[in-house]
């Protein structure tokens, strides 16, 4: 019975690895390169939680989100922020309408983000105001408007992009706002060969089409599959203390963490950094997260969590040097 | 076994490997960084000890002192071993080794909980490390390293072992030993001693005393060496003294012994009864007079015993000549007997069956041996002393048989030994010169250390003008001689007495005898002088009157003629007194003096004291070459 069991459940291991493999290829038909972009995409797809697309424009996050989209059977919107951008824009608005008798009626016309896969792009170019209407929405799944709570069906994935460039005109995303983001991820300029596919599939008649590979149903159980994925002790006991180590006033905090770092990460950090590795070591055919999952999904886990302080922004430290430092520093178990 | 179960073992025994491994290295590499500081510590610490050459005190702290580096390492080792590891240590190595990603890790996390808390897929990650099982190598994953250290750590140990091997040489000043206080003796009266040593050497023929001598002999050269500290002197005089004390003591208590042996025997007959009860008492010159007395009773006719006891008288005898060697013998039996008992304790104490009471008891045979050995030496001296006497004892009995004339003859001859005994009884009388010349030594040699370097410089000038090397002395001794004019005379003592010396100056041989109407008659016997002229005589009676410990003091006038025929032995004694104490003349008027002085010394009681002022005052002028 126990074998059956396993037997079962490594079959469902196969399917899922299986799956998001036709997921990855159904991408790299549109997408050129960026695995690790569209792999940490994937991650938060399963997840279930969001990320923060960063890269300057024309690299294709836009056309990535929607190509998510169009391989999962899942409804997508596409928020363009802009300083103009009011809450209501996004969450929706109660009109008047007439019923078929021709009685008015307010009626909720619910927003872009009332889709599964929701592309806020530029979000920092939204006010604070606005941005902070797709914290709830991203946080709870749900849009409170007056005294109705409209839930958001899941699975729910906002994918927000920002330009690192345009400083000016732009509101930098509160703390309280990045911290709701699962990733953070970097999207890097193309390679040479890389630019090549890219200008030979989009100067040409070259039309990818994307089938879709994943149901919404097929989502929702990878949801559940991952999170049976176990960790160690020790995997788990490595996360929390690279956490801890993010922070200044902890004592394990190396010196580098000290001089630039302001605040350290949330405990959102731990548990981003420990379901990533789950969904990792399964993407990777292993049965529980390791170290090196670990390792390798911290950054963009932690990047956008670790705020450096006023000494660390002029010497033009980056989070990411941190991260790596804590990484090279802290020993992986301890008695 | 089943092979999961046996897979399982696999992983756990390969993680257990692994991490033993890793905690050896990391012990290993801890106890390279430690060990140079004791070596370090070694080399400067016998860099010091070659160089510096420190006292004991400080070389002991420093040895002690390298007990610490040492026990730095021990604990540094210990520490680094028995530290606190995480579990997994060795299961990350095997992972990291062989790429495994953490399955192996996870799988022993998972298996060391509870079989109902593990989840499907803790299951299935368990099975598959298991699958990898088989290809774990602890010894890849965990190689043992030589740490960089032990390059240093070689390099200091032979450093260190040619440090040990270099031989620094350092001059060192050694303080002069304080020479001993060397005991000063004048070179004269060394040389007195040796020629009184060499007299008895002379005149001996004991073994033990000519031992005595030789070793008296010896310590004279150490002394004129200068060889000896004064304790040394004092110790070898009290040795020599107590070994002819004691010789002597020993060989008198034997021929006791042995005369009484012979004396029991001779009681038991009538006829030499009277000379065993001399013999008994020691009284030798009686025991001979009774020995001839009996001789000429067998001599003469009409005092013959009679056949009985003749009988009786023959067997005393024989019994009497064998008694010195019934008792040798007897010696020599018991001495057996303890060496016997001797040798077989020694036997059990090789084998090791010696109980503490039989080595008790070997230890006092061992002593009991040692004293029959000497009592056996000392019994054959006495044997030999005594076998003439013996052998004439034996013969008088044989002949006794045949011819009493003959035997008569043997017992005079025998009484004659006893005679020689009693004049020299086993060179007692040498032993007792010997002994007195030591304590005249040891005195002599108390007198001049109280004394000091100036006495002994003023004996070392004496000696010279003894000997006529000096004429300040004949200057001085002329002056005094003769006063204002050469012919004046001269008055020693009170002078206003009738006792005064009166010696003419002048050439005159005669002066200094003295005229024997003028003399005061001295009241001991001697023979009055026969001189036809004043200063021509001569009185044999050297001695004087008696000396009065009062402390008076007898002015005698003389006054001396000079009649031409001579130096007399004033003018002797002054021209010694001028010249030193040489010649021949000098020599005879000495020996005189000297003897006389002995006789009234040995005849007289003069306090011990006194005497030896007397015996020293001679010893200084007697006659040099």
């Amino acid at each position: 019975m126990t074998d059956l069991v396993e037997v079962e459940a490594q079959k469902k291991a196969e399917g899922f690895v299986e799956r998001i493999n036709q997921l990855r290829q159904q991408i790299g038909r549109v997408i050129v390169g960026n695995e690790e972009v569209v792999d940490g995409v994937i991650t938060c797809l399963l997840a279930g939680s969001h990320c923060l697309l960063e890269g300057v424009p024309g690299l294709g996050k836009t056309m990535l989100v929607r190509t998510l989209a169009e391989a999962l059977s899942l409804s997508f919107s596409r928020i363009q922020f802009t300083p103009d951008l009011m809450p209501a824009d996004i969450i929706g608005t109660t009109v008047i309408d007439e019923t078929a008798g021709g009685k008015p009626i307010f009626e909720f016309r619910k927003g872009p983000v009332f889709a599964h896969v929701v592309l806020a792009d530029e979000v920092n170019r939204a006010t604070p105001k606005t941005q902070s209407a797709l914290l709830e929405a991203m946080q709870e799944h749900r849009v409170t408007v007056g005294r109705t709570t409209h839930a958001i069906e899941e699975p729910y994935l906002v994918l927000a992009t920002q330009n690192p460039l345009e400083m000016e005109g732009t509101y930098p995303l509160p703390e309280a706002q990045l911290d709701r983001f699962f990733f953070k991820l970097h999207v890097p300029f193309p390679g040479r060969e890389e630019l090549h596919t890219i200008i030979e599939r989009t100067t040409t008649r070259y039309q990818a089409e994307v089938q879709r590979v994943l149901s919404r149903e097929e989502i929702l159980a990878m949801h559940q599959l991952v999170r049976t994925v176990p960790v160690a002790r020790h995997v788990q006991d490595f996360a929390v203390r690279l956490l801890q180590a993010t922070h200044p006033e902890h004592p394990s905090a190396p010196a580098k963490v000290r001089r630039f770092v302001r605040t350290g990460a949330s405990p959102r950090g731990a548990q981003a950094m420990l379901l990533a590795a789950r969904i990792r070591a399964l993407l990777h055919e292993r049965f529980a997260a390791s170290l090196d999952d670990v390792r390798h999904v911290a950054p963009p886990a932690l990047r956008h969590r670790i705020l450096l302080n006023f000494e660390g922004e002029a010497e033009g430290i980056r989070t990411d040097q941190v991260i790596s430092d804590l990484l090279a520093e802290l020993p992986e178990v301890q008695p | 076994m089943d092979p999961r179960q046996r897979e399982l073992r696999q992983l756990v025994r390969a993680a257990q490997r692994a991490a033993l491994r890793l905690r050896l290295n990391e012990t290993v590499a801890r106890s390279a960084r430690l060990l140079p500081w004791p070596l370090l510590y070694a080399t400067a610490g016998l860099t010091y000890l070659k160089i510096g050459r420190p006292p004991e005190t400080a070389q002991t702290w420093l040895w002690w002192g390298w007990l610490l580096p040492w026990l730095v390492v021990l604990l540094g080792t210990v520490h680094c071993w028995w530290r606190r590891r995480p579990r997994e240590m060795g299961a990350l190595a095997l992972d990291r080794h062989h790429g495994f990603q953490d399955r192996v890790t996870n799988a022993l996390a998972f298996l060391a909980l509870p079989e109902g808390q593990r989840t499907v897929f803790m299951k299935l990650a368990v099975a598959d490390a298991q699958a990898h099982a088989a290809q774990l190598k602890p010894r890849r994953a965990a190689p043992m390293c030589w740490p960089q250290e032990l390059w240093l750590v070689g390099f200091l140990l032979a450093g260190l072992g040619g440090l040990a091997v270099l031989e620094v040489r350092t001059l060192r000043w050694l303080p002069v030993p304080p020479a001993p206080a060397p005991v000063l003796l004048a070179h004269d009266d060394i040389e007195l001693f040796r020629k009184l040593s060499q007299r008895m050497q002379d005149q001996s023929q004991d073994p033990e005393t000519l031992a005595g001598v030789h070793k008296l002999n010896q310590l004279l050269e150490d002394l004129a060496e200068r060889r000896l500290d004064r304790a040394e002197v004092f110790r070898r005089l009290a040795e020599l003294e107590r070994q002819v004390q004691s010789r002597s003591k020993e060989d008198q208590a034997s021929l006791a012994e042995a005369l009484q042996s012979v004396a029991r025997e001779l009681e038991h007959s009538g006829l030499s009864r009277r000379v065993a009860r001399a013999l008994q008492q020691r009284r030798l010159d009686d025991a001979e007079k009774a020995l001839r007395e009996l001789a000429e009773k067998l001599k003469k006719q009409r005092t013959r015993p009679s056949a009985a006891e003749l009988e009786k008288l023959r067997q005393s005898l024989k019994k009497a000549s064998q008694a010195t060697q019934g008792r040798s013998k007897r010696l020599e039996a018991e001495r057996r007997r303890l060496a016997e008992q001797r040798k077989s304790l020694l036997r059990k104490k090789r084998e090791g069956r010696l109980t503490p009471h039989e080595e008790q008891v070997l230890r006092d045979t061992e002593r009991r041996l040692d004293r029959l050995d000497r009592k056996k030496r000392t019994a054959d001296r006495t044997r030999e002393h005594l076998s003439d006497l013996d052998r004439k004892l034996g013969q008088a009995a044989e002949d006794l048989r045949r011819e009493l004339g003959q035997a008569a003859a043997d017992l005079e001859s025998a009484a004659e030994d006893l005679n020689r005994l009693a004049r020299n009884p086993m060179s007692q009388e040498e032993k007792e010169e010997l002994l007195r010349r030591l304590r005249e030594l040891k005195e002599l040699l108390r007198q001049q250390g109280q004394g000091g370097n100036k006495r002994l410089q003023r004996l070392q000038r004496f000696a010279e003008r003894a000997r006529g090397r000096s004429g300040q002395s004949g200057q001085r001794g002329q002056e005094r001689g003769r006063g204002k004019n050469r012919d004046e005379l001269w008055q020693s003592g009170k002078g206003q007495g009738d006792r005064a010396l009166v010696l003419g100056g002048g050439t005159s041989e005669q002066l200094g005898r003295e005229p024997s109407g003028q003399r005061e008659k001295p009241k001991s016997p001697g023979s009055p002088s026969d001189a036809r002229e004043p200063g021509t005589g001569h009185n044999e009676d050297l001695r004087g009157d008696r000396s009065e410990l009062g402390g008076k003091a007898h002015d005698v006038t003389a006054a001396g003629i000079d009649t031409g025929d001579g130096t007399a032995s004033s003018q002797v004694i002054m021209g010694a007194a001028q010249r030193g104490f040489a010649g021949h003349g000098y020599r005879q008027v000495f020996q005189d003096y000297q003897t006389v002085a002995e006789e009234v010394m040995g005849q007289e009681k003069i306090p011990p004291g006194y005497r030896f002022y007397v015996q020293r005052y001679f010893q200084l002028i007697r006659p040099r070459e």
